[in-house]
């Protein structure tokens, strides 16, 4: 495209903004959306902009680490007869290892020690271990994908390429494209909020790339909702400042900025006398958000007595619920200390007292209040854990190393099937397989898909098409290429969506 | 936070905005128009990555009229018959083919049977050619930057815009040196500036700016963002990391002006140069800035093959403005590069010797200890004089006084073991004058090294490691014979004396006949002076990048560049002085409608960087600490930030924040941790330093009011300004006077004047009944209040200044 060209496109983009900046909205967007995006109209999209949108908003409840699918939700009755005994070969099948199992000389299969039980759903019924009694109970509203899986065999790169859809820094979050894609529908919230989850067991780390906007402009970052302190950074006025005080300041400041306006004919003056107002209005909305007081019994009931106590998986599930109530299209909860190398009976046990309860109180207070139909909840983490022990192996303790080849991540609500469970994995819960147990071995690749299984890229499309967005559109120029979440890859898993 | 959503803008389809130009100019262009749609629309099966042998290619003149059976994608006899122009307009058999994820616009249709119908002609693209100045006799470099912008504007308005008038002085003090020094101009020197009536005032007041000891701290930010300078390793426990001496480095080098080509030469291959010196090493931890991990699982090969892949994708950003990382894994879908190029390049990079797994370590080897800071680089200086003038006082008559061995052993020292002979308490000087002053040299030395500290640098293996094309990009999957190290074909070649190392890589990147780097250089020069870059992509000159709106202009100050030696300060300076910059920035009426000021009818104007917003604070409330460069500084930080993240491994998860002036540091020496910057910085646009960035966004978010107004740091340097004020001046008006001096280098007009009053009115009486409020607020931050000044009128006029400090008055550059 010549200078020309190229300068009446960013013109027409950046008056466009301005406009809308200045209050125009749809009239102005009237004149300057094509005709395609307009006759759908976003109303009709349901909040989407490619397709209707299922899902209006989602939930994401992310395990920072790799929660064990043999301990959780993927039941493999027949370890029990093999406890012990070596890997079969063939099941590795050349898998590569994280350095730190790289050098066990046997790799001895290991059963879940726990009891696991039927729980009807839509189909035959979902399996659940005992350490998830709550979550169990509301499997009819979810569907368990056992074959999730990926390539990433170390935290860092699994987390950052599930979140961001590489493993190398520099990506922009998961979040930070759905703000881009979907804009924000509060005036009062941020669009994109995220919530750390306390833990007794923090050997992870997170980093801000994961929620971060990458080459996308900042304002797409998630803004994070702490239990510490304020819960929005800088929302309270310093001690010795009321909130009259602040109203003169920021009509001093309107004055100061309307005058240089006069001068300058620079919009960008309005538009931060607008965002000094929406600030304004934060410091009432977000007390007011993170005020449990006028919840009732029944609430605390539900997601457990933690949720009284800011900071706990449990709290964070309510706002999250709150937060969904107001308009926040986007929330994302990290609970990190899903990695049992060693002791994994011990740390998951709490881990799953975490969140248990919680996970069960958010579905059925969403559906109680008839927002389960338009509101995504996910959960899973970065990849799933070795069916073969890590150190000891004794029938009561164990551990378990990292393993991207499978693992159990469920999705419910916002246009989801519900009540079903999808893919399958082989009878040491190693790898994807058939029907009939025999290992598949999927690859993610850009033109086919396998069926029956969810590569991570594939899992982000669907969440993309759910909320009404199609993952190869939602795309940013940066360094000459149009990226996007899923990069080359990623099908949309349509077996899953009602 | 209601905003339209960009991707929605981003599908305008371009059709309903273009406008068909070319008409007007005459031949269309090919390397401006024609290529733009090829790489963007029809590369992707039809470019330079074309699996298919048989598959047309539209990279190459020779493919595209190459007989193919009968007929010719562009027949050279015939235009009208090519094959582009009847597919183009196909209905049954399209191309691009309907289930394209691209499909072309009518306009772009037009542009290519135009192009077809005028013979198909190619060219290369423009940044692969190599930049050549235009004539511009008897003109000031100065002058000829305004003879291109006034050119184009010109060319766009028939001759009916011109450049705006001259902006006023104190806008202009405040403008150059916010741009050359990222602060306002001293006191002093602004009222020298504004009674300076002979002619080269400004001139002179930008030499003044630049001498600065702050120039070069501004200037090297912008260099610590491209090469994603942090302080932590990045990855997994992200911990601490030896690398600031490097920062140091930069500032040291900037304020030296030390050229350019220099500057690139050093910091990619310091290390093999001939007897390097102590800052030529340290130059390398440019090399070494790359993420790094030791997380449990890691693969050591993995991360061998990921810290280059790194190293070569920043080397491309920062230096090529080209996008290396499709090639990681095939060719290149748009630019001529080649898979097998990209590893050629890089190998220049693949034998260095550190371990590919940082081990969680500080010190994560090589490393090299060096001076903390820039005191101690000045003792270290000084002392390596002394150390020279010593050893060059041992004349021929003292030596004579040494038996023969002695004399015959001296002669045959290195400068460096000569001083340690003459330092020898038990040698043969001991009883001299001279030995006497060098063992208390000596001594001094060895104290001053104590304090040293250690700084990342890039060494050499002494056998370099094999480097092969990797499948797909996966580094268990080399393919193929080893490769030399070597740069793509499409960018010229190395020199055939030169080394096949990264000396031999410097070398290219700074010959005269590259064509990219001083084109990159400028750009971004340009961009940090006018806001905005000439090719507004900086970090792609490629096939998808943008083209430059001053094509003539950028080429001519490319080579400008290099014909002046790669000065960087004159580049500074006629960028500074052309009327050009020195237009007023209002946003005119004119019959060009120009929102983001592409072709500069008028000064530049935009919100300051996060560290600039913050910088301009502390200096303006006096309480900038203006010592230079060491550790990494922590100011106030919300508490938990880094613990609710990290690792109880980390060495990074509790922030600590700093007692004392450290706290009152400029932001450039802010503690950068990778994962976790620290929060003021990042709610204004400042990257996270974990990859290359070369232009930030500018943001407004209702986050930075809260920020702004709230956060300790602001209400600490509002209060102690407010105390400067006060103490400064007799009544309210003087202060207010001040105020808007410090912050704008100009008093307040009637309306700021009215509105700050009315606040100052405001707050003198809402803290009158509450002492108690004013003492809280005064309380806020560790530096102690003025006791000697009445609380309440400290309160009031702090609320005051938080809210200028907060308005566009401070916040931006115009």
């Amino acid at each position: 495209m010549n200078p020309f060209h190229e300068h009446q496109l960013s013109m027409t983009r950046r008056q466009l903004f301005g406009r809308s900046a200045l209050g125009l909205g749809t009239a102005a967007m009237a004149q300057l959306l094509p005709p395609e995006l307009l006759a759908a109209g976003k109303e009709n999209l349901n909040g989407g902009i490619h397709h209707k949108a299922t899902a209006k908003r989602v939930i994401y409840l992310f395990m920072s680490g790799g929660p064990s699918h043999h301990d959780t939700w993927d039941y493999k009755p027949k370890m029990r007869e093999m406890f012990g005994q070596d890997l079969p070969e063939h099941i590795r099948d050349g898998q590569r290892v994280t350095g730190m199992t790289a050098g066990q000389k046997t790799h001895p299969v290991c059963p879940s020690k726990y009891k696991f039980t039927n729980h009807a759903n839509n189909e035959e019924g979902a399996w659940v271990s005992e350490l998830l009694p709550h979550t169990g109970k509301v499997v009819k509203e979810m569907c368990i994908v056992n074959s999730t899986f990926t390539e990433a065999i170390n935290h860092d790169p699994a987390i950052t390429y599930i979140q961001t859809g590489s493993q190398v820094p520099g990506r922009p979050s998961l979040g930070a494209w759905l703000s881009y894609g979907l804009g924000s529908a509060n005036e009062d919230l941020p669009g994109y909020i995220v919530m750390h989850a306390k833990t007794n067991h923090p050997e992870q780390s997170l980093f801000n790339r994961l929620w971060g906007p990458g080459f996308l402009d900042s304002e797409h970052q998630g803004v994070l909702l702490r239990s510490q302190g304020d819960p929005v950074l800088y929302l309270s006025n310093p001690k010795g400042v009321s909130r009259a005080d602040r109203r003169a300041q920021l009509d001093t400041l309107a004055a100061l900025n309307e005058s240089h306006h006069q001068q300058s004919l620079d919009p960008e003056s309005l538009e931060r006398i607008k965002q000094h107002e929406m600030a304004f209005r934060m410091q009432i909305s977000v007390p007011e958000l993170m005020d449990l007081s006028k919840e009732g019994e029944k609430t605390f009931e539900l997601y457990g007595q933690e949720a009284r106590q800011a900071g706990t998986f449990a709290a964070c599930c309510l706002n999250a619920r709150r937060l969904a109530e107001r308009g926040v299209r986007n929330i994302q909860i990290f609970h990190r200390g899903w990695d049992a190398h060693g002791s994994l009976p011990r740390e998951h046990e709490s881990q799953c007292k975490d969140i248990d309860q919680a996970c069960a109180g958010l579905l059925t207070d969403l559906k109680q209040r008839g927002m389960l139909d338009e509101t995504l909840v996910v959960w899973g983490g970065e990849f799933g854990r070795t069916a073969y022990c890590q150190g000891k192996l004794t029938k009561e303790n164990y551990g378990r190393d990292h393993h991207p080849r499978c693992f159990t991540t469920w999705m419910a609500g916002g246009g989801i099937k519900p009540g079903i469970t999808y893919g399958k994995t082989d009878d040491y819960g190693y790898n994807i397989a058939n029907a009939d147990g025999t290992p598949m071995f999927p690859q993610p690749q850009k033109d086919k898909w396998t069926p029956g299984t969810m590569h991570i890229h594939d899992r982000n499309a669907t969440i993309l098409h759910l909320l009404g967005i199609n993952h190869r559109r939602l795309t940013y120029r940066y360094q000459g290429r149009d990226f996007r979440l899923t990069d080359i890859h990623g099908h949309v898993v349509k077996d899953i969506i009602a | 936070m209601i905003f339209i959503p960009r991707s929605i803008i981003r599908s305008l389809p371009l059709v309903a905005l273009l406008v068909t130009t070319h008409a007007e100019a005459g031949k269309i262009d090919f390397a401006r128009e024609v290529l733009p749609i090829l790489s963007n629309k029809c590369f992707v099966c039809h470019g330079p990555d074309t699996k298919k042998k048989k598959m047309l290619r539209l990279d190459s003149f020779e493919a595209a009229i190459a007989d193919r059976g009968g007929y010719h994608a562009i027949d050279q006899k015939n235009p009208s018959d090519s094959e582009i122009i009847v597919r183009l307009h196909d209905k049954e058999d399209p191309m691009p083919p309907e289930d394209a994820e691209k499909k072309l616009t009518d306009a772009e249709r037009e542009i290519l049977s135009q192009w077809v119908k005028e013979g198909g002609a190619y060219a290369k693209h423009w940044s692969f050619v190599p930049p050549i100045k235009g004539a511009a006799a008897g003109k000031k470099p100065s002058e000829v930057i305004d003879s291109f912008v006034e050119a184009k504007l010109s060319a766009m308005t028939d001759g009916k815009v011109k450049l705006a008038p001259e902006a006023d002085r104190t806008t202009l003090a405040r403008r150059a040196a916010l741009v050359l020094t990222g602060l306002p101009p001293e006191l002093k020197l602004l009222s020298s500036y504004l009674a300076d009536s002979k002619p080269g005032a400004f001139e002179r007041f930008v030499d003044k700016l630049m001498e600065s000891p702050h120039y070069g701290e501004h200037q090297a930010r912008y260099w610590l963002d491209a090469v994603r300078y942090g302080d932590t390793h990045g990855l997994h426990l992200d911990n601490k990391r030896g690398i600031y001496p490097y920062r140091d480095w930069v500032v040291r080098a900037f304020n030296r002006n030390l050229p350019l080509d220099q500057f690139i030469t050093w910091q990619l291959a310091g290390d093999l140069l001939p007897n390097p010196t102590l800052e030529q090493e340290i130059a390398t931890g440019f090399v070494r800035m790359n993420p790094s991990t030791a997380e449990g699982g890691a693969i050591p090969k993995e991360f061998q093959a990921k810290n280059n892949f790194d190293r070569t994708e920043t080397l491309g950003t920062v230096l090529l403005g080209m996008t290396m990382t499709c090639a990681r894994c095939h060719t290149h879908k748009y630019d001529p590069i080649t898979q097998t190029e990209y590893y050629q390049l890089f190998a220049f990079f693949n034998s260095t010797s550190e371990s590919p797994m940082d081990g969680n370590k500080y010190e994560y080897g090589p490393v090299l200890k060096v001076p903390q800071d820039e005191e101690a680089w000045i003792s270290h200086e000084n002392m390596q004089a002394l150390k020279t003038a010593l050893v060059e006082a041992v004349k021929d008559d003292l030596l004579n006084q040494l038996p023969e061995a002695e004399r015959k052993k001296w002669k045959s020292l290195s400068a460096e073991k000569k001083f340690s002979f003459l330092a020898d308490s038990n040698g043969p000087f001991a009883k001299q004058e001279l030995g006497g002053q060098a063992t208390a040299a000596a001594k001094k030395i060895a104290a001053l090294q104590k304090a040293h500290t250690p700084t990342l640098v890039a060494r050499e293996l002494p056998k370099p490691r094999e480097t092969k094309i990797l499948m797909r990009g996966e580094y268990d999957r080399p393919m193929g014979e080893a490769l030399v190290p070597a740069i793509p074909a499409v960018m010229g070649s190395l020199a055939k004396d030169a080394p096949r190392n990264r000396l031999g890589l410097a070398r290219w990147l700074t010959s005269r006949e590259n064509p990219l780097v001083s084109r990159v250089l400028v750009n971004r020069i340009w961009q940090r002076v006018y806001g905005d870059a000439i090719v507004r992509s900086p970090e792609d000159f490629g096939l998808q990048g943008k083209q430059p709106s001053h094509p003539k202009l950028l080429d001519w100050l490319a080579v400008e560049l290099q014909e002046k030696d790669w000065d960087l300060k004159h580049m500074l300076r006629i960028m500074v002085t052309s009327k050009t910059f020195r237009q007023q920035s209002t946003h005119r009426k004119l019959p060009l409608d120009d929102p983001e000021n592409f072709w500069y009818a008028r000064g530049p104007s935009y919100r300051l960087d996060a560290e600039v917003i913050r910088d301009l604070a502390l200096w303006a409330s006096d309480i900038l600490d203006p010592h230079m460069g060491g550790e990494g500084i922590k100011p106030y930080q919300p508490a938990g930030l880094w613990k609710a993240l990290m690792h109880p491994g980390s060495n990074t998860k509790n922030y600590v924040a700093d007692k004392g002036s450290k706290l009152y540091r400029r932001s450039l020496y802010v503690y950068w941790k990778r994962t976790s910057p620290h929060p003021m910085m990042i709610l204004f646009d400042a990257p996270d330093r974990e990859s290359s960035c070369v232009r930030r966004g500018r943001t407004n978010t209702s986050l930075q009011s809260l920020g702004l107004f709230n956060e300790t740091q602001r209400i600490e340097m509002s209060r102690k300004l407010a105390e400067r004020l006060i103490k400064t001046s007799k009544d309210n008006k003087a202060r207010l006077d001040h105020l808007f001096t410090l912050v704008a280098c100009r008093p307040p007009n009637a309306a700021e004047r009215k509105a700050c009053s009315g606040l100052l009115e405001k707050m003198l009486k809402s803290y009158a009944d509450s002492r108690d409020d004013a003492l809280a607020l005064l309380s806020t931050g560790d530096a102690p209040r003025d006791e000697s000044l009445s609380p309440e009128e400290v309160a009031a006029w702090s609320q005051v200044v938080v809210t200028v400090l907060a308005s566009d008055i401070a916040l931006l550059l115009n």
